[in-house]
């Protein structure tokens, strides 16, 4: 059992791992937060996780959640169904996300009312499986997202591949689609899916406005599936060894990562050495 | 195995880096992710072994538990030996769909599968050996596994995990004793010695094969396909290979398409030389798993709680 504080000051609450049931305070003075629980006095934790305090609210932010979306986050998701003038989106959340056939652009970018001739060919926007790289745009009453993909650079995702981390590894930021160095587009969800692609160009998507919705990769040469293989190793790392997976990060774990090939990344000596020096490179940034 | 959909850029992307022999996370068509192994933590067991294929901390995980029982002999079964029983049953915690009944078909797919490979004299073990007095008592050796994780390529991490459960087995010693009643005939009789010292290995156990599942996909194929690749696989085969190089066991596994026997010959080949790997890597995991004690524990990576 964890001491039970008598005389709390900030050192003693904050910045502290604790389990569920663990006592974090007894001190009549704090006040309930989140991932807590109160029996007389004294406040325990719900989850295991960081206790964190702001003037006198503790409360325990865990170390594994689900994505709980916020108004402007950016995210990908992946269609789990087509229904009425909507799709189901899977968003790492407690519950899917809704696209509404009213907040998407149609080919082109023609600017119109969606027909029904629009409500029957909604497969050929969006089907199930396809990734969408969207903005969370309101909630519904019941707390599911509506999402929008009203504009050029959002829509469905192509020429790369997937992968699925932590979300409270990935912090929100002005701009979460970046182009690496290393020639690839990554698109960092704030929901913990993140998809890294070959590099297209903005000029280049503008001029396929016509075929926003297509299925088609285009082609990709074999160094650049080797690079893109390799940011997906390093931020599966990075994930795996619980840092935090921002456009610095992946860069430096890509710069360290050069020394080895792209799929001994994951072994268990290489990416606990890469995710020292990342960290390491992180830290002496911040100074 | 487990129903994943992927979007069709991305069926694409994985189908053309196969074919380029560049997969989606950097590997060859050949090469195998890593694999951790720990025996003898199940201490009821007459063996265990747990493997996990994957990398740091996630992937593919199988636990199995070797339970020996003495069973008297029926008319109707071989007279001379002992038997073997699989059985395989996937976690529901391994995948959403196992909720339920959704693991039957898995769980019956798999366990006949491992029942060809190891239930047989293909397997190595010397049967013959298990026998405690012919038409009278025999051993039975549960094969038990536990399906904790899917992350693709099930099989090999499946008999991987049964291997080293087997080679890690210790039965007690039986001490039997032949008596003449009092018309002169001999009665046999036996007796188990109940002592933790005085077990004995398996007869045969370092013969058993290990398994090289490959997976076709677009016009190549590979070996220990990930989560996402299973799911764009056309035709699936796994080989059993024994440490002598000898195939012991063929299937394949109902998927969308078949094979060319053009490509099917390659494969039968190429089984070959990864097995020759793959033996040689077991050996040394396995080695290691068993003679550090607890510092042999694989470290998994994961940052929270870690291990096993």
């Amino acid at each position: 059992m964890m001491d039970i504080d008598t005389e709390p000051v900030a050192a003693d609450v904050a910045a502290r791992i604790v389990t569920p049931g663990s006592a974090i305070t007894s001190d009549p003075a704090f006040m309930r937060g989140h991932g807590t629980f109160g029996e007389g006095a004294t406040i325990y934790s719900s989850v295991a996780g960081v206790v964190e305090r702001i003037n006198k609210l503790v409360s325990v932010r865990s170390l594994k959640q689900r994505y709980s979306g916020e108004i402007g986050d950016i995210i990908v998701g992946r269609i789990t169904e087509v229904a009425a003038k909507r799709w189901r989106v899977d968003v790492n959340s407690r519950q899917d996300g809704v696209l509404l056939l009213s907040s998407i652009n149609l080919p082109g970018g023609i600017q119109r009312r969606k027909s029904e001739s629009d409500e029957l060919q909604m497969r050929s926007f969006f089907a199930e499986g396809d990734l969408v790289f969207a903005e969370v745009q309101s909630y519904f009453a019941d707390g599911a997202l509506s999402l929008h993909t009203r504009s050029i650079q959002y829509g469905k995702l192509r020429n790369g591949t997937f992968v699925a981390v932590f979300p409270q590894l990935v912090p929100r930021s002005r701009t979460h689609f970046h182009t690496l160095p290393c020639g690839v587009d990554i698109v960092l969800g704030v929901n913990g899916y993140i998809w890294v692609s070959k590099h297209v160009s903005a000029a280049k998507v503008e001029a396929n406005a016509e075929h926003i919705y297509s299925d088609c990769n285009e082609p990709i040469s074999d160094a650049e599936r080797e690079a893109i293989a390799r940011v997906a190793n390093c931020v599966q790392l990075l994930n795996r060894l619980y840092v935090k997976i921002t456009e610095t990060s992946v860069i430096f774990a890509y710069e360290e990562s050069l020394g080895h090939a792209a799929k001994d990344l994951l072994s268990q000596d290489v990416a606990a050495e890469l995710a020292h020096s990342v960290m390491a490179r992180l830290k002496q940034q911040a100074s | 195995m487990a129903s994943l959909i992927l979007s069709p850029a991305e069926q694409d992307y994985i189908t053309q880096g196969v074919e380029r022999g560049l997969r989606a996370d950097g590997r060859g068509g050949l090469d195998r992710r890593e694999v951790t192994l720990r025996t003898n933590m199940i201490s009821q067991a007459n063996g265990s072994a747990r493997c996990r294929t994957g990398y740091l901390g996630v992937g593919t995980d199988v636990l199995v538990g070797i339970k020996a029982e003495v069973n008297s002999w029926t008319a109707g079964e071989p007279e001379d030996r002992g038997a073997v029983v699989c059985s395989v049953e996937c976690s529901p915690s391994a995948a959403q769909e196992f909720e339920g009944y959704g693991a039957e078909e898995l769980n019956v797919e798999l366990t006949q599968l491992l029942d060809r490979i190891l239930g047989g004299p293909q397997s190595g073990l010397d049967l013959g050996k298990l026998c405690i007095i012919p038409k009278q008592a025999y051993w039975v050796l549960h094969v038990d596994a536990l399906v904790l994780d899917v992350k693709g390529s099930i099989v090999d991490t499946l008999v991987w995990a049964a291997r080293a459960a087997l080679l890690a087995t210790r039965l007690p010693r039986v001490v039997v004793e032949s008596i003449a009643d009092e018309d002169g005939n001999m009665q046999s009789e036996f007796d188990v010695v109940d002592d933790a010292e005085d077990q004995v290995a398996l007869e045969g156990a370092e013969n058993l094969p290990l398994a090289v599942t490959f997976s076709q996909i677009g016009k190549r194929y590979v070996v220990d396909a990930s989560e996402q690749e299973e799911a764009v696989t056309q035709a699936r085969v796994t080989v059993a290979v024994s440490p002598q190089m000898d195939i012991c066991a063929i299937q394949k596994s109902a998927t969308a398409r078949g094979f060319a026997p053009s490509l099917l010959t390659e494969i039968l080949h190429s089984a070959r030389a990864i097995a020759r790997e793959e033996h040689a890597r077991f050996k040394r995991v396995f080695e290691a798993a068993s003679s550090d004690g607890a510092a042999g524990e694989p470290s998994t990576g994961s940052t929270f709680l870690g291990t096993f």
